[in-house]
C-alpha cells in the first residue's frame, strides 16, 4: 500500500466512514445480520474506541448488564447505598440507562466524549434512550457505574440499546441468577465478550443460599469452558432486601473490587487496554464479515444483471431469428426496391416468380421449409408484433427468475405486474423505430439502386448486343423476307432487359435485405436494450458501488498499519 | 354460530378440498404445511380424545417442580442446576389407551398416576426448556408444541417478558388462544403488591399479543398456592374431552390464514361471457393467422376459380386447366388426423400469437394472487406448445363447405357442349360437303343459306364464337362464385379455430381461476 500511514483514530474514522457507505440493500440471505453487524461497530467506534483512545485516562466506564429480571438495578443501588436507578417487580425495569459516577467525573460523561448520540439527563428519569446521569460521593473518583437495559426481554429497543452500552464499556459487570444463567440469549453476549476480549465480572444474583455452591461451580465450569476463565465471579444469595438493597455482606466483595480497581492507576489501565485492544483486534474480523456480505451483495446484483441480460439477449436473438427467416425482411426490400425501379405489375410478378423459384431450390438443397409468404400482411405491424412479443417474453422471464435469486423478490416490491410486461411507452418507441427502420431502407435502396440501375443498363445493352447479332444472322439466313429478325429485334430488347433486372434485382434485394437485416438488429438492440435498463437500474440502485468490500477491506489494513505505527 | 363451533371435520374437509386443488398448481410452501397438519389431524384423530397438556416454559420457571406438584409425586427431577429437564416427562390418569398417544408423541419416560375422577383422560407432559443454551431441547420443545393440545406456558416473575418466550412461542400462537394456559410460578417470590402488579403487567403483555382470551394464573408450586384453581382448570378441559379438537381447530385455522395469503380476494368472480367472447375474438385473430386460414382461404378461391372455368370454359381449350394441380388439394386437408402441407407459421404470426395469448392471460387472471398467475402462466406455456399441432388439425378436420356445382355452371357447362356440337356439325357438314364436292356431288344436297350465308359455316363459327363468348361472360361469375365460397370456407375456419382459442387456450386458463375461486371458498370455510 502506497497510502500514507494514518493516525489511528484517522483510520478509525475512514473505517466508520466507509461501514456508512456500505452498500446492504439487496436482500440477501445474510445482510441483515452483516447490516447490524455494521451498525454495532459504527456505534462501537463513536461510543467506545474513538473516546477511548483519544483519552486513555477518562475514568473507567463499568457497564452493569444482563438478563431482565436479574437484579441489575439492585445491584447497582446496593453498590452506590442510594436508590439512584429504578428496580421493580416489572420486566423489563430498567428502560433509560443510569449512569453513576464521582461528582468529580460528572464532566466527563456529560459531554459528547462517550456515548455522543445519546442525550444526557440529570435530576428524574429522562425517557427510553436518553442517559441519566447521577453523582454519587458512593463512587470512587475513576469510575462509572451505568445501569444498562436488559438484553433478553420483549422490549427490543432496550436490546438494542443494551447491546450499545456494552460496546461502549470498558468493563462488563455482567449479571445473571441461579434461573438465568444457562439461558442462551446471555451466553451469547458473553461469547461476543470473549471474541471481543472485554474485561468482564460476572455477579451470579439471587441464589438460593442452599444451592450456592453447587449453582456457582456449575457456572464456573461453563465459563472455563467457554473461555472466560480469567472473568471474576461474584456470588449474590438471594435474600430478603434491606430497603430495597441486597444485604450488606452480599456486595461487599463486589465493591471492594471495584474500588480497588478505581484506585489502582495501572491496573485500571490494564483493563483499559484489555478491551480497547481486543475491541480494535476484533474489528478486523467483524469487518470482514462486512465486507464478504457486501461482496455477496455484488455476487447477487451480477447474477441479477445476469438474468436480464440473459433473457434479453434471448429476445434479442429471437427478434434476429425472425428476421432472418426471409419473408419479413425481403418483402419490405422487395416491396422498396419495385416502387424505386418502378416497374409494372408484370415486372412485380416476374420478380416474385425468380425469387420463389430460388427459395424452392435453396429449401430443397437446405431441407429448410419455405416460408409461407404473405406479403399483404402489413409488414410494419409484423416488425412490431415480434418485437412486442420477445420484450413482452424477456420482461416475464426476467421477473421470473428474479423471484427465485437473492434480493431479487425485494427488488421487484410489488411492481411485478408492471415490470412483466413491456414499459408503457414500449409500443410507441418500437413504431417509431420501425418507421425510421423503413426510412433507412428507402435510403438504402435508393443509394444502392442508383449505381444498380446503370449497372443493369450496362448488362443489359450487353443481352442487345448478342439480341442484335442474332437479328443479323436470321437477316441474313432469311435475306430479310420474313420479318423475324424485327420480331427477335423487339423481343430481345424487352424481354432480355426485363429478365435480368428481375434476376439482376433479386440479388441486389438479398444483399440489401442483409443490411436492412443488420440496421433492424441494432435498432432492436437499442430497443432491448432501453427495456433492459429498467431492471438494470433498480440493481443499480441498491448496489451502486461494486469496490466497496474492497475498500472495506483496504480501510481494515490501514488501521492494522495505523495501529502497527503507533504501538 | 360462534367462530369455534363449526365442527372439526368441517374444516378438515375443507382444508383437505383447499389443498387437493392446490396441488400441482401452487408452489408455494404453505400448501405443503397444510397437507402435514392434515396427516397429523388423521394420526392425532385416531388416538382419541385424551387431553394432552404440556407444561412448557424458560430454565428455572418450576416447571418440574409444578409437574410434580400436579402428578402428586417426584415423577421429573427438579434441580438448582440449568438447564434441567432434557427429555419430556408424562404423566398418565387413568386412561389406559393413552400408550399409542405417547408413543405417537415420543415421548418414553411415562408415568402411571391413580385413577382421579376429574382427572382422567389427562397426559400431562412436563417439557424441556425452550431458552437455555443447549439447543436440542429447544428443538424437542418445537416439536411437540405442534402436537399437544393444551399448552400451559409456565412463566416467572423474573422471566415473564423473556423476549425468547414471547416473541418466539407466545405471539406466534395468537390464533391458539382457546388452547393457551398461562401460568406464573413462583409467585412466593413477591409480596401481595408486587404480584398484583407483576400480573397485570403480565396481562397487559398477552393482550397486546393478541391473547386476552388467555387465562393467567397465578401459582406457587413450592407452597402450593394456586394449584388447586390450576387442577380445576385441567379437570374443566379435560371433561370437556374437546381440547384436541379445539387444538386441531385452531391450527386449521391457522394453516387456513396461511393460505388465504394465496387466495384471490372476493372480487374474482369466474370470466363473464363478454369478456370471454373479447377474449376468444382476440385470440381467434391471432390463431388464424398463425394457422394459415389466409392461405387455405386463398387456395379455395383459386381451386374454385380453376374448377369454375374447367366447367364453364370454350370446351376447346379447358382442358388445360386440368393439367395445373388443384391449389386445395396440394394442401392436403380434410384428414385431421394427417399433417397439412400448409407452411408453418412465420415469426410474425407466431408473435402475434404470444401476444395475444398474454393479453388471455392477463383477462383471465385479473384480482389473482401472484401464486395463481404463476400457474397460469405456466399452463399458457404448456398450451402454447403444442397449439401448432392442434391448429394444424383443426384447420386439416374443417369442412371448407359445400362443394356443388352450381346450377348455373352445369347449364353453362352444358350450353358449352351444345355449342361445341354444333359447330362439330357444323364442320362434319362441311367435310361431307368437301367429301361431296370430291365426288362433284355439290348439287344433289342442297345447301340452306341464312342471310346468303351457308349454314354449315354459320354454325361452325356461331357455335365457335358463342362459345368463347359465353365462357369471357362466365369468368366474371366464376370469380364472384370462387370469392363467395372462399369467404363461407373462411367463416367455417375461423370458427374452428375460435373452437382451439376456447377449448386449448382459454379453457385451461379459466379452470386455472375456477380452481382458484374453488380454492378460496375452501379455505374460507376452513378458516371461518
Amino acid at each position: 500500500m502506497t497510502t500514507p500511514t494514518l493516525r489511528l483514530p484517522d483510520a478509525l474514522e475512514a473505517l466508520r466512514d466507509r461501514l456508512a457507505d456500505a452498500p446492504l440493500g439487496l436482500a440477501t440471505p445474510d445482510r441483515d445480520t452483516a447490516r447490524r453487524s455494521a451498525a454495532e461497530v459504527t456505534h462501537q467506534i463513536d461510543d467506545y474506541l474513538l473516546p477511548r483512545l483519544r483519552d486513555l485516562g477518562a475514568p473507567l466506564l463499568t457497564v452493569v448488564g444482563g438478563s431482565t429480571g436479574a437484579g441489575k438495578s439492585t445491584l447497582v443501588n446496593s453498590l452506590v447505598g442510594a436508590p439512584v436507578t429504578t428496580a421493580g417487580v416489572l420486566r423489563p425495569t430498567t428502560r433509560s440507562p443510569v449512569l453513576v459516577c464521582a461528582p468529580a467525573d460528572l464532566g466527563a460523561f456529560s459531554g459528547d466524549r462517550v456515548l455522543p448520540g445519546l442525550p444526557r439527563v440529570t435530576g428524574a428519569a429522562g425517557g427510553p434512550g436518553t442517559v441519566q446521569l447521577v453523582g454519587s460521593d458512593a463512587v470512587p473518583p475513576g469510575l462509572a457505574l451505568l445501569d444498562a437495559p436488559d438484553v433478553d426481554s420483549v422490549v427490543e429497543s432496550n436490546r438494542e440499546l443494551a447491546g450499545q452500552l456494552l460496546a461502549a464499556a470498558d468493563l462488563w459487570v455482567f449479571v445473571t441468577t441461579a434461573a438465568r444463567y444457562a439461558d442462551a440469549v446471555p451466553w451469547d453476549l458473553l461469547r461476543t465478550a470473549q471474541e471481543r476480549g472485554t474485561a468482564l465480572a460476572v455477579v451470579l444474583d439471587r441464589v438460593p443460599p442452599e444451592a450456592a455452591a453447587e449453582v456457582a461451580a456449575d457456572l464456573a465450569g461453563m465459563l472455563d469452558r467457554a473461555g472466560l476463565a480469567g472473568a471474576r465471579l461474584f456470588v449474590v444469595e438471594e435474600r430478603a432486601l434491606v430497603e430495597g438493597r441486597l444485604p450488606e455482606d452480599q456486595v461487599a466483595p463486589l465493591r471492594a473490587w471495584l474500588h480497588a480497581l478505581a484506585a489502582d492507576q495501572e491496573a485500571r489501565a490494564a483493563v483499559v487496554r484489555q478491551t480497547l485492544t481486543g475491541a480494535l483486534d476484533s474489528l478486523e474480523q467483524r469487518v470482514a464479515g462486512i465486507a464478504s456480505a457486501v461482496d455477496g451483495q455484488t455476487r447477487a446484483a451480477g447474477a441479477l444483471h445476469a438474468a436480464a441480460a440473459a433473457a434479453y439477449a434471448a429476445a434479442r436473438d429471437g427478434v434476429d431469428e425472425g428476421v432472418r427467416s426471409g419473408t419479413l425482411l425481403r418483402g419490405e426490400v422487395l416491396a422498396r426496391w419495385q416502387e424505386f425501379v418502378g416497374t409494372g405489375e408484370w415486372m412485380r410478378a416476374l420478380q416474385g416468380q425468380v425469387s420463389r423459384l430460388r427459395d424452392r431450390v435453396v429449401s430443397a438443397i437446405t431441407g429448410r421449409p419455405t416460408p409461407a409468404d404473405d406479403l399483404q400482411g402489413a409488414l410494419e405491424n409484423s416488425v412490431e408484433r415480434l418485437l412486442r412479443a420477445e420484450a413482452d417474453r424477456a420482461a416475464e422471464r426476467t421477473v421470473t427468475t428474479w423471484r427465485s435469486l437473492p434480493g431479487g423478490a425485494d427488488l421487484l416490491a410489488g411492481d411485478d405486474r408492471e415490470l412483466e410486461q413491456v414499459s408503457p411507452d414500449f409500443p410507441e418507441a418500437a413504431a417509431a423505430q420501425v418507421r425510421d427502420w423503413q426510412g433507412a431502407v428507402l435510403d438504402l435502396v435508393r443509394s444502392e439502386g442508383a449505381d444498380k440501375r446503370s449497372q443493369a443498363r450496362i448488362l443489359s445493352w450487353g443481352v442487345n448486343g448478342a439480341g442484335a447479332v442474332v437479328m443479323v444472322a436470321v437477316f441474313a439466313h432469311t435475306g430479310g423476307l420474313t420479318g423475324g429478325e424485327v420480331a427477335v429485334a423487339g423481343g430481345t430488347t424487352a424481354l432480355g432487359q426485363r429478365v435480368l433486372e428481375a434476376v439482376f434485382g433479386d440479388a441486389a434485394v438479398r444483399s440489401l435485405a442483409d443490411r436492412a437485416r443488420e440496421d433492424l438488429q441494432s435498432r432492436a438492440d437499442e430497443l432491448m436494450a432501453y427495456e433492459q435498463a429498467r431492471f438494470d437500474q433498480r440493481v443499480d440502485g441498491v448496489v451502486p458501488d461494486a469496490a466497496a468490500a474492497d475498500g472495506l477491506r483496504a480501510a481494515v489494513r490501514d488501521l492494522a498499519t495505523a495501529r502497527r505505527t503507533a504501538a | 354460530m360462534s367462530r369455534r363451533d363449526a365442527p372439526l371435520a368441517d374444516r378438515l374437509a375443507a382444508l383437505r378440498e383447499a389443498v387437493e386443488v392446490a396441488d400441482g398448481r401452487l408452489e408455494v410452501p404453505e400448501v405443503g404445511r397444510a397437507r402435514a397438519l392434515l396427516a397429523k389431524a388423521g394420526a392425532r384423530a385416531a388416538l382419541g380424545d385424551a387431553t394432552v397438556v404440556a407444561l412448557a416454559g424458560a430454565t428455572g420457571s418450576g416447571k418440574s417442580t409444578l409437574f410434580n406438584a400436579l402428578s402428586g409425586g417426584e415423577v421429573s427431577t427438579p434441580g438448582v442446576r440449568r438447564p434441567t429437564t432434557g427429555v419430556a416427562h408424562a404423566t398418565v390418569w387413568g386412561e389406559d389407551g393413552a400408550d399409542p398417544l405417547l408413543d405417537w408423541l415420543e415421548v418414553p419416560r411415562r408415568h402411571r398416576h391413580e385413577p382421579e375422577p376429574a382427572l382422567d383422560g389427562l397426559v400431562l407432559l412436563d417439557l424441556p426448556d425452550h431458552d437455555s443454551v443447549k439447543l436440542e431441547h429447544r428443538l424437542e420443545v418445537d416439536r411437540l408444541v405442534g402436537l399437544v393440545d393444551v399448552l400451559a406456558w409456565v412463566l416467572d416473575p423474573e422471566k415473564y417478558a423473556d423476549a425468547a418466550v414471547h416473541d418466539r412461542y407466545l405471539a406466534p400462537l395468537a390464533g391458539h388462544a382457546g388452547v393457551l394456559l398461562v401460568v406464573l410460578n413462583q409467585v412466593d417470590r413477591l409480596d401481595a403488591a408486587a404480584e398484583a402488579a407483576c400480573l397485570a403487567d403480565l396481562r397487559a403483555l398477552l393482550d397486546r399479543e393478541g391473547l386476552g382470551a388467555v387465562p393467567v394464573l397465578a401459582v406457587s408450586a413450592r407452597t402450593g398456592r394456586g394449584v388447586a384453581e390450576l387442577r380445576g382448570e385441567l379437570a374443566r378441559r379435560v371433561t370437556a374431552r374437546r381440547a384436541a379438537t379445539d387444538r386441531l381447530a385452531a391450527d386449521v385455522r391457522g394453516a387456513a390464514a396461511a393460505l388465504a395469503e394465496h387466495a384471490a380476494a372476493d372480487g374474482a368472480a369466474p370470466l363473464g361471457r363478454r369478456e370471454r367472447e373479447r377474449v376468444v375474438e382476440d385470440l381467434g385473430d391471432a390463431l388464424a393467422a398463425a394457422a394459415g386460414v389466409h392461405a387455405v382461404t386463398a387456395a379455395v378461391e383459386r381451386s374454385a376459380h380453376r374448377d369454375g372455368i374447367a366447367r364453364t370454359g370454350w370446351p376447346l381449350v379447358r382442358w388445360t386447366r386440368k393439367l395445373r394441380p388443384d391449389p386445395l388439394e396440394r394442401l392436403h386437408l380434410g384428414d385431421d388426423r394427417a399433417r397439412t402441407s400448409l407452411p408453418p407459421a412465420g415469426p410474425a404470426e407466431l408473435a402475434g400469437v404470444t401476444t395475444a395469448v398474454r393479453r388471455a392471460r392477463e383477462v383471465v387472471g385479473e384480482g389473482l394472487p401472484q401464486a395463481w398467475r404463476d400457474d397460469l402462466r405456466r399452463t399458457a406455456e404448456v398450451t402454447e406448445a403444442d397449439l401448432a399441432d392442434r391448429l394444424d388439425r383443426a384447420v386439416a378436420g374443417t369442412d371448407l363447405g359445400p362443394d356443388r356445382v352450381p346450377l348455373w355452371q352445369r347449364a353453362v357447362g352444358g350450353l358449352q357442349w351444345l355449342l361445341a356440337a354444333v359447330a362439330l356439325a357444323g364442320a362434319l357438314w362441311l367435310l361431307v360437303l368437301v367429301v361431296l364436292g370430291f365426288f362433284q356431288l355439290d348439287d344433289v344436297v342442297p345447301l340452306p343459306r341464312v342471310e346468303g350465308l351457308p349454314l354449315p359455316t354459320l354454325l361452325v363459327a356461331g357455335g365457335l364464337l358463342a362459345g368463347l363468348l359465353l365462357a369471357v361472360v362466365s369468368r366474371p361469375l366464376v370469380a364472384l362464385r370462387a370469392r363467395r365460397r372462399a369467404r363461407a370456407a373462411e367463416r367455417r375456419l375461423r370458427a374452428a379455430v375460435d373452437v382451439v382459442a376456447e377449448e386449448d387456450v382459454l379453457e385451461p386458463m379459466a379452470e386455472v381461476r375456477a380452481d382458484a375461486d374453488r380454492f378460496r371458498s375452501a379455505v374460507d370455510r376452513a378458516r371461518k
